[in-house]
C-alpha cells in the first residue's frame, strides 16, 4: 500500500519527519518498505499484513500514526448541504441474500461535470499508484485511499427500474464489467442488479452498461459490506482481483460505508460541482453489536515474559481507540468496528506487546526438558549422504517435479503412475518424480554441454508412488548418482580406467553396507532405462529390491552430450529400514595359520560365477571358509564362449591347526562339487 | 724395522686413499697388507730372525701396527658400504614436483551442509528432529495451522495441488501439527525439510528448504523465543549476536513477529550483506495461536509455546557468499565442487 506523507498530514496532526513515520509505523507491525521522495511529497510503500484491513487506506495508517505518536486524527471532512429530491423518490435497495452483503448504502449526487483532475488530484493518485481517468472516478479512488472502503458510482440516468437488488448470481447472468470482459456468472456470485439484470459484481466490479461517461450527470453512489467469502469466491470464481476485492476479501469495517458516502459527496460537490441530494437508503439486515473482549494482565506477563505496567498496558490500548477499562486483574476493551484482527485474548496481548516494542522482551533460555522423538529422520539418510561425498560424488538437488513422462523408463514394469500437479509452474514440473535418475542424468547432460565432461554427482531425497486417489502417495527416500568419466582421477602415471558396471555396483554395496541389512543377492537388473546386459539389482533377504546400477541404456544416453557412457544407480534408502548397522561384536582373530588353496576354472560365459561360488560353499569345509576371485582371462588358449577364471579358497581355522589330509580331502571335495555346476569344469590345480 | 714398518703404514694409506669407497677395492687393500700372504703379515714372519732381545719391542711395534691398520680398514669399509646405498638410494629417487595421485572429493551441497550445521546446535540444545510428508493434507498444512479456507493467507502462499485436495507442504509447520499430535507437552523439537511454492524468478523456486523450532511448555514465552534465537545464532556465527523482534503477521502465532539478527560482517554499523540497515531479516517467529493447540488438542489455559521458522537456503547463501538462487538447483559441478570437504 502506498501511502502519501501529505494525505496523511491532513488526517492527523503529525509533523515528523517521513522517516520517523516510517520507522514508528515498522515497529508497530506495518513494515515500510522503502521512503520515496516524489519532489513536494513523500511516499511510503507500507507492507500491510493480511490480518490489517483497516490500515489498506490512509485514515487506518493516520491512526496507527497517531497512536505511535500520541496524537489525534482530525475530525471527518465537511458534508455539503443536502438539497433536491430525497434519494428514497429515486430508487430503492433490496438485499436478497444477506449472507452475500451485510450492508449496503446508496445516495445519489446530481449535476457533475465529467472532466478532468485537478493537478493535485493526479499527482496525488500518481503517488498511490493510480492513474487519473476523471474527476468522478478518481473520487471513487480518492475515497477508497482516504476511507480503506470501495464504493462505486452508477450512472443514474442509465440504470433500469427503480430498484437495486442485492442477489446471487443466477444461472446464465451474465456481465459486461468496466474493462469490457464479458463474463458468464455462476451461482454464489454477488450481484448487483436493476431491472435489467446485472450492472456490477458486488465488491469486485462495476458493469459497463452503467459507467460513468463524459456526459453522465446524476451519480448513484454505492457503499458496501460484501462478505469477504463471497467476494472471494466471485474474484477467484472469474479471475478478478481489483483494489476492491482485495479489501472486501480481508474484510472491511461495517460502520465505514455511511462515511464513505459523506467524503464522496464532498468530494463531487468539490471536484466535480454535484448537488448531494438528501436521505441515505442504508440496507442492514443484521447490525452486529461491538463485541467485547478482555484480557488478563497474567497472561499478558505469560506470553510477553515482561510484566508491563498496568496503567502503561491501559494507556496503550486507549491510543488504539479499544476503549479500555480495568476490571481487577484484566482489561476489557470494545473492540472497533475496523479492527477485524481482534478476536481473542491472544490478538489483545499483541497489540500491547506491539504498541509497547518487543525490545522490552528480556531474552532467556527454556527450562523444558528433553524428550523422545515423534518421527526422527531416518539416520541413514545423512550417512548416505556422507558417504557418497567421501567417495568423491557431489551433491545436488533438484525439484521433486519432473515432466510427464521423464521417469517412465527408470521405474519398474507395474509401478503405479506418477501423481500430476493440478496446477504446475511449467510442463517440464508437472508430475511427481518416482526416481532420482531422469533429474540426475539431466544434470550430468547440461555438465557435459558446460563443457564438464566428466562428473560424479548424486542427490538423497524423496520419490513419490501415487496410490488410490485422494491418498497419500508412497513417500520413498532414495540416494541416486550417476557417474560419468573414469574410474579414479586423471593422474599422468596412466592412462584413465572408464568407470564400469562393477565400480558402480562397489558405490551401491558401500551405502548397503551402512544399513542393517545383511544377506542381499545380485541379480539383472530389468529397468528400461539401463544396458540391459550391464545392469544389476539388489534384493533383501525377502527378496524386495532394494538397488540398482548400470550403465544409461545406449538409446538414452546416445542422444545426450556424454562423452563416455553415463553410469546410474538408485538405492532405495527406506526398504533398508530405519536403523543403521549397530555397534560391531568383535570376533576372536586367532592365531592359527590359514590354508589357502587357488582353483582354476574354465566356465562357459553364461555360467555366472556367483553360481560356481554358491555351489562350492555348501560343501561342509574343515575350517571356515572364504573364496575370491583373484583372476578372469580370455582370449587366445581358450576356445570361444570359454572364460578362465581363478578361484582362491582360503580356510581359516579356530580351534587347531588344520593336517595337510583335511585341506587335501576338503579340494578334492571342492572339485567333485564343481563337476555338478553345468559350465564349470576344473583346468589344473595349484597348491 | 721401524723404518720398514714406516713404508709400509705410508703405502698403506695411499693405498686405502685410492680404494676410494669402493667397497671391492678396500677389501683388495685389507688382504694386500693383512691377508695370509698380505705386507704386514711378511713383515711379522721376519721378526723370528731378529736377535732374541730385540723381538718383543718389533713384536709390539707390529702389532700396534696392525691395530692401526684394521681400525682404518674398517672405517673406510664402512663408509664404503653407506656411500654405496647412498648411490643406490639415489638412483631410484622421485621427481618431487610431480602431482601426486589424488582421491576424489566430493561435496555436500551447501544447504545441507548449513542444515546438518544447524540440527547439531538444535540436537545440543536439547531439541529433536522431526519430520513429516512432503505431499499433505488441507489439515496439517492450513486448517489446524488457523488458516481456515478462504483466509487471505492462503493467497500468499502460492499452493500445488495434487488430486484429491492433497497438496505439496508450503512450509514444514504441518511437521509441529503431528509432531503435537502425537506427543504431549513439553515438546522440543525442529522441522527441517523441503518446501514447495508455486514461484519462479531471481529470488524465488518452486521448491526450497526450511527449519521451523517448536518449543511448549509450561511457562513458556517470548523471552524464551528471544534467548534461544540468540543462543542458536550466536553459535552458529560464532560470536555474540543481538536478536531483534519486530511485530509480523503470521495466522498460526500470536503475537506474531519477525526476527532479526545483528549483522555479523559490520558489526550492526550497516553493509551490502544486511542492505544498510545493521540488521539481518531471518524468518517469522511468535507465540503458538490459541486456535492451533485447539486444533491438536492441547490446553492453551495451560500451555503456551513459540515456534519461528526460517529458510535455510538464504541463511546458506548467506553464510557461502552465493549470489544467485538458481545455482542452488542446477546441479553445476563447477558449483558444488567449490563445497568439496
Amino acid at each position: 500500500m502506498l501511502i502519501s506523507v501529505a494525505w496523511l498530514r491532513e488526517l492527523v496532526a503529525i509533523d515528523a519527519e517521513p522517516a520517523a513515520i516510517a520507522k514508528a509505523l515498522t515497529s508497530r507491525g506495518l513494515t515500510v518498505d522503502a521512503v520515496t521522495d516524489t519532489g513536494g511529497d513523500t511516499v511510503l510503500d507500507v507492507d500491510v499484513p493480511a490480518n490489517r484491513p483497516d490500515a489498506l487506506g490512509h485514515r487506518g495508517i493516520a491512526r496507527e500514526v497517531a497512536a505511535a505518536f500520541g496524537r489525534r486524527l482530525h475530525p471527518p471532512r465537511s458534508v455539503p448541504r443536502a438539497t433536491g429530491a430525497h434519494v428514497e423518490k429515486e430508487i430503492d435497495v433490496v438485499v436478497d441474500d444477506p449472507s452475500l452483503c451485510g450492508r449496503y448504502t446508496a445516495r445519489i449526487v446530481r449535476g457533475v461535470t465529467v472532466g478532468p483532475s485537478p493537478e493535485a488530484v493526479v499527482s496525488r493518485l500518481a503517488a498511490c499508484g493510480l492513474r487519473s481517468i476523471n474527476n468522478v472516478v478518481d473520487i471513487s479512488n480518492l475515497v477508497m485511499l482516504e476511507l480503506g472502503q470501495p464504493v462505486h458510482f452508477f450512472d443514474l440516468a442509465r440504470l433500469s427500474g427503480r430498484t437495486i437488488r442485492v442477489r446471487s448470481a443466477a444461472k446464465g447472468d451474465r456481465l459486461t464489467t468496466l474493462d469490457g470482459v464479458r463474463h458468464d456468472l455462476e451461482p454464489g456470485m454477488v450481484v448487483i442488479a436493476d431491472g435489467s439484470g446485472p450492472i456490477a459484481l458486488g465488491g469486485v466490479m462495476g458493469g459497463a452498461s452503467t459507467e460513468i461517461l463524459p456526459e453522465t450527470k446524476d451519480v448513484l453512489i454505492e457503499a458496501a459490506w460484501f462478505s469477504p467469502s463471497a467476494v472471494r469466491r466471485t474474484a477467484r470464481g472469474l479471475g478478478i482481483a481489483t483494489d476492491a476485492s482485495h479489501r472486501f476479501e480481508r474484510g472491511c469495517d461495517p460502520e465505514a460505508p455511511p462515511a464513505a458516502q459523506d467524503l464522496a459527496c464532498h468530494w463531487l460537490s468539490e471536484l466535480a460541482g454535484g448537488r448531494t441530494a438528501p436521505g441515505t437508503i442504508d440496507r442492514r439486515p443484521h447490525p452486529a453489536k461491538p463485541p467485547r473482549l478482555t484480557v488478563r494482565l497474567a497472561r499478558v506477563a505469560a506470553l510477553l515474559g515482561y510484566r508491563p505496567d498496568p496503567a502503561e498496558a491501559v494507556a496503550t490500548l486507549a491510543a488504539l481507540e479499544l476503549a479500555p477499562s480495568r476490571v481487577g486483574d484484566s482489561i476489557a476493551i470494545t473492540v472497533p468496528p475496523w479492527r477485524v484482527d481482534l478476536q481473542r485474548e491472544a490478538d489483545l496481548v499483541e497489540e500491547i506487546g506491539r504498541s509497547l516494542g518487543y525490545d522490552r522482551v528480556p531474552a532467556a533460555l527454556p527450562s523444558t526438558a528433553p524428550r523422545g522423538s515423534a518421527s526422527p529422520p531416518p539416520p541413514i539418510e545423512d550417512a548416505a549422504r556422507e558417504r557418497l561425498a567421501a567417495r568423491g560424488f557431489h551433491e545436488a538437488i533438484n525439484y521433486a517435479m519432473v515432466g510427464a513422462g521423464e521417469d517412465d523408463r527408470f521405474v519398474p514394469p507395474g509401478a503405479p503412475a506418477p501423481v500430476p500437479l493440478d496446477n504446475p509452474i511449467s510442463a517440464s514440473l508437472s508430475v511427481l518424480r518416482r526416481s532420482l535418475l531422469p533429474g540426475l542424468v539431466r544434470f550430468a547432460d547440461q555438465n557435459a554441454r558446460r563443457g564438464v565432461p566428466e562428473l560424479r554427482l548424486f542427490e538423497v531425497g524423496r520419490i513419490f508412488l501415487g496410490r488410490e486417489p485422494g491418498a497419500f502417495p508412497e513417500e520413498r527416500l532414495r540416494a541416486g548418482f550417476v557417474w560419468v568419466g573414469a574410474a579414479t582421477p586423471p593422474h599422468w602415471s596412466a592412462p584413465p580406467r572408464p568407470a564400469d558396471p562393477y565400480d558402480a555396483a562397489g558405490l551401491v554395496e558401500d551405502v548397503l553396507a551402512l544399513s542393517a541389512v545383511r544377506g542381499w543377492r545380485r541379480e539383472r537388473a530389468v529397468l528400461a532405462a539401463l544396458h540391459p546386459g550391464q545392469s544389476i539389482a539388489w534384493r533383501d533377504a525377502e527378496g524386495r529390491p532394494i538397488a540398482w546400477c548400470g550403465a544409461l541404456h545406449p538409446a538414452i544416453a546416445g542422444s545426450l552430450a556424454f562423452s563416455a557412457p553415463p553410469l546410474v544407480g538408485e538405492i532405495d534408502l527406506s526398504a533398508l529400514g530405519a536403523d543403521l548397522r549397530g555397534p560391531v561384536t568383535a570376533s576372536p582373530i586367532g592365531n592359527l595359520p590359514a590354508a589357502s588353496r587357488d582353483l582354476s576354472l574354465v566356465l562357459d560365459r553364461t555360467t555366472e560365477a556367483g553360481a560356481v561360488v554358491e555351489a562350492l560353499a555348501r560343501v561342509p569345509s574343515p575350517a571356515p571358509a572364504t573364496f575370491a576371485w583373484i583372476d578372469r582371462y580370455e582370449g587366445p588358449g581358450l576356445a570361444a564362449g570359454e572364460v578362465s577364471m581363478t578361484l582362491r579358497v582360503i580356510l581359516q581355522p579356530r580351534e587347531r591347526t588344520l593336517l595337510d589330509a583335511e585341506t587335501e580331502s576338503y579340494r578334492q571335495a571342492l572339485i567333485a562339487a564343481l563337476s555338478a555346476v553345468e559350465g564349470a569344469r576344473l583346468r589344473r590345480t595349484e597348491a | 724395522m721401524q723404518d720398514r714398518l714406516e713404508a709400509l703404514e705410508r703405502a698403506f694409506r695411499d693405498a686405502l686413499r685410492e680404494a676410494a669407497d669402493v667397497p671391492a677395492a678396500v677389501e683388495a687393500v685389507r688382504v694386500r697388507f693383512l691377508g695370509k700372504k698380505g705386507e704386514l703379515t711378511a713383515i711379522l714372519k721376519s721378526v723370528g730372525a731378529l736377535q732374541a732381545a730385540l723381538r718383543p719391542a718389533a713384536g709390539a711395534a707390529i702389532n700396534a701396527a696392525r691395530d692401526r691398520l684394521e681400525a682404518a680398514l674398517a672405517e673406510a669399509a664402512g663408509s664404503a658400504r653407506r656411500t654405496e646405498e647412498a648411490a643406490a638410494l639415489g638412483s631410484s629417487a622421485i621427481d618431487v614436483s610431480l602431482p601426486p595421485r589424488t582421491f576424489p572429493h566430493g561435496a555436500l551441497h551447501p544447504v545441507t551442509r548449513t542444515r546438518l550445521e544447524l540440527e547439531s546446535i538444535f540436537r545440543s540444545m536439547g531439541f529433536t528432529v522431526e519430520i513429516g510428508p512432503e505431499v499433505e493434507d488441507d489439515r496439517h498444512n492450513f486448517e489446524a495451522l488457523n488458516i481456515p479456507v478462504g483466509h487471505p493467507a492462503r493467497d500468499a502462499t502460492d499452493t500445488f495441488y495434487l488430486p484429491g485436495g492433497l497438496l505439496l507442504r508450503t512450509h514444514t509447520s504441518p511437521v509441529q501439527i503431528r509432531t503435537m499430535e502425537a506427543l504431549a507437552p513439553p515438546i522440543r523439537m525442529i522441522c527441517p525439510g523441503r518446501v514447495y511454492r508455486k514461484d519462479l524468478d531471481a529470488t524465488h523456486l518452486p521448491m526450497f528448504h526450511q527449519l521451523e523450532a517448536l518449543v511448549v511448555d509450561e511457562g513458556i514465552s517470548l523471552a524464551d523465543l528471544k534467548g534461544t534465537c540468540a543462543a542458536v545464532w550466536s553459535r552458529f556465527f560464532g560470536a555474540e549476536v543481538a536478536i531483534r523482534l519486530r511485530p509480523g503477521y503470521f495466522p498460526f502465532v500470536e503475537p506474531g513477529c519477525e526476527f532479526d539478527v545483528s549483522c555479523r560482517v559490520c558489526d550492526g554499523k550497516g553493509c551490502r550483506v544486511c542492505k544498510g540497515t545493521g540488521w539481518i531479516e531471518l524468518g517469522g517467529a511468535g507465540m503458538v495461536h490459541p486456535a492451533v493447540f485447539e486444533a491438536v488438542g492441547i490446553d492453551p489455559e495451560r500451555y503456551t509455546g513459540f515456534a519461528f521458522g526460517l529458510g535455510i537456503d538464504r541463511i546458506a547463501m548467506m553464510r557461502h557468499a552465493i549470489e544467485d538462487l538458481r545455482l542452488l538447483v542446477e546441479g553445476d559441478v563447477r558449483f558444488l565442487e567449490q563445497f568439496a570437504c
